[in-house]
């Protein structure tokens, strides 16, 4: 956590305020999908309250909170009541392991008459070497509420949904887990911060003892692992119910899946959880295979340049630096997001023998293709 | 008590509590919820170890596994009669024995085998650099290949052993 007091504090709040940047984005992104689908179907969405309807969300989570308490009759009250606070964890822990931005350095200061030493901390709620390892393990959690839930509800619709959930997340995971295989191989190691150094720069890469760079494209996976890339997004896609993946739901059959039975802030729990996973699916997807904070075409170094002229060099230029490269991070994971809202307006829901289908006989073949290709080349361009 | 003896208490319990509640809850739904549960708090107390490669790899390998049994006790049981099949009955009650006593039996015998070499201090320095997935891997496919193989056989033959128990006579979803 750190050596001393103001460290501890500093990374404590930090825990605190990454949470909240998750939580925050929620109302953001079911504000954006409300008016993105009605921009979509042609119609106005939510536009009374607030400026653009933005303070729809507001009104709406007021509702939430005050509607009535209840538990169905043949609830089990535990696992009914566990399920939506368990739908928000994993999401929460995955997302504080994603860094955001680049490390800022704090100069030595004087505070209550006492130096503080230098210090640097990192834009993220906590560094794993093993980030990948770590961030897919808990999220392969997210499917333990979703059975809790199905379960404790009592409900045939809600198990139904339930046991739909499980059996594509199961399936998909392979497929997930495979599909960055290739990624490993190619950046070396499991750590995210290694791998979004590893992506700076223009295209440059090593092949039969020539090195061979591009003037223009920007060294991002995506240039490296394109199947890798297509397999995983789709994956996170099925990963997250989101659709065409979200059979768990499936309200023409189901009624709501696996949260009919739930009402108020807990439904609305369950909403943030799938929000989250959106949002750790993204922060992935941006830190594999699109260089993750950096920007195209312009280093650390020039940026922390720019910095240093605009508030002076120390602390406070390794602050801004920080930030915008926080700006510019958060400007991919919101392509990300709009393509997931995007998708979800444009695609209909697919049936389930195809859901399946396509999960084991379609995707699973081409992860493993893409792993043993990627390593077929590995083999030959090192040898 | 300092914070890192405070944790490894903490998850001991949790860990060791939900494990208890695998074997002694009569209904299989909450046995493996149980059962995710404890590999959940093994997995904590391999991260208190800084041993975070094998803490992630628990949580997936053996997570996505107790959610397979989950569905399958929720797909394939009658989870009455399995109820019922687990509570009574003195053939059942013989294996539980048996099994206790086998397993005590490990335990001493871990005991015993471990207190000379493990306790001991003339142990070679086995360990690497933290989160070593590098080194780990070198020696799982080099110094422990045969060990590792064996296993790999070892949970062949469980999951061989499964199906089989499960169609034989006697079972809930027995061959008829």
């Amino acid at each position: 956590m750190g050596t001393d007091v103001f460290q501890i504090a500093v990374n404590c709040i930090k825990l605190v305020i990454v949470f909240l940047l998750m939580v925050q984005a929620v109302p953001l992104l079911v504000w954006l999908e409300r008016r993105g689908s009605a921009f979509i179907q042609n119609r106005f969405g939510p536009n009374r309250v607030g400026p653009l309807g933005l303070l729809q969300l507001l009104a709406d989570a007021v509702k939430f909170l005050f509607k009535e308490e209840f538990v169905p009759a043949n609830a089990v009250k535990f696992l009914y009541y566990a399920a939506p606070v368990a739908a928000l964890v994993p999401a929460t822990l995955a997302f504080a392991a994603i860094p955001l931005s680049t490390p800022v350095s704090v100069d030595a200061f004087e505070m209550f008459g006492q130096t503080w030493g230098p210090y640097t901390f990192l834009w993220q709620g906590y560094e794993i070497n093993v980030g990948i390892v770590y961030v897919l393990g808990v999220s392969s959690l997210a499917a333990y509420s979703i059975l809790m839930a199905g379960w404790g509800s009592g409900n045939k619709f809600s198990l139904m949904g339930a046991l739909r959930a499980s059996s594509q997340i199961i399936s998909y995971e392979l497929a997930l887990g495979l599909s960055i295989v290739g990624v490993i191989m190619m950046y070396g190691t499991f750590n995210l911060t290694e791998m979004i150094a590893q992506q700076q720069g223009t295209l440059s890469f090593q092949f039969l003892g020539h090195t061979i760079t591009s003037s223009w494209l920007p060294n991002w996976g995506i240039f490296y692992q394109p199947l890798g890339a297509l397999i995983f997004f789709a994956a996170t896609f099925a990963e997250s119910n989101r659709l065409p993946f979200d059979l768990a739901e499936g309200e023409a059959e189901l009624v709501a899946g696996f949260h009919v039975e739930y009402g108020g802030f807990k439904m609305l729990l369950f909403f943030i959880g799938e929000y989250g996973h959106m949002l750790v699916a993204s922060a992935l997807m941006a830190t594999f295979f699109f260089g993750g904070w950096g920007i195209p075409f312009v280093g650390v170094a020039e940026v922390q340049a720019w910095a240093a002229t605009v508030v002076g060099a120390g602390t406070s230029a390794s602050l801004l630096t920080g930030l915008v490269h926080f700006m510019v991070f958060t400007l991919k994971l919101a392509i990300f997001l709009w393509i997931f809202i995007h998708v979800r307006w444009t695609l209909p829901r697919f049936r389930y023998d195809q859901l399946m289908e396509l999960g084991w006989k379609t995707m699973l073949p081409w992860a493993l293709f893409n792993t043993v290709l990627t390593s077929i080349i590995f083999l030959i361009a090192h040898s | 008590m300092n914070p890192e003896a405070f944790l490894f208490w903490f998850l001991s319990i949790v860990t060791v509590s939900a494990g208890l509640a695998v074997v002694l809850l009569t209904n299989p739904i909450y046995a493996a919820l149980s059962l995710a549960m404890t590999m959940v708090g093994v997995a904590a107390v391999f991260v208190t170890l800084n041993a975070y490669f094998l803490a992630g790899v628990q949580l997936i390998v053996y997570a996505g596994a107790v959610m397979v049994l989950f569905v399958m006790v929720l797909m394939l049981f009658d989870l009455k009669a399995e109820i019922q099949a687990f509570s009574r009955g003195n053939l059942s009650g013989f294996l539980k024995i048996g099994s206790v006593a086998m397993l005590g039996g490990l335990i001493i015998g871990a005991i015993v085998m471990s207190s000379n070499s493990l306790l001991g201090n003339n142990l070679p320095d086995l360990v690497v650099e933290a989160d070593g997935s590098k080194q780990l891997g070198k020696l799982l496919f080099s110094k422990y290949l045969f060990g590792f193989e064996a296993l790999g056989v070892l949970l062949m033959v469980v999951a061989v052993g499964a199906v089989a128990l499960a169609r034989s006579k006697g079972g809930t979803h027995a061959k008829h």
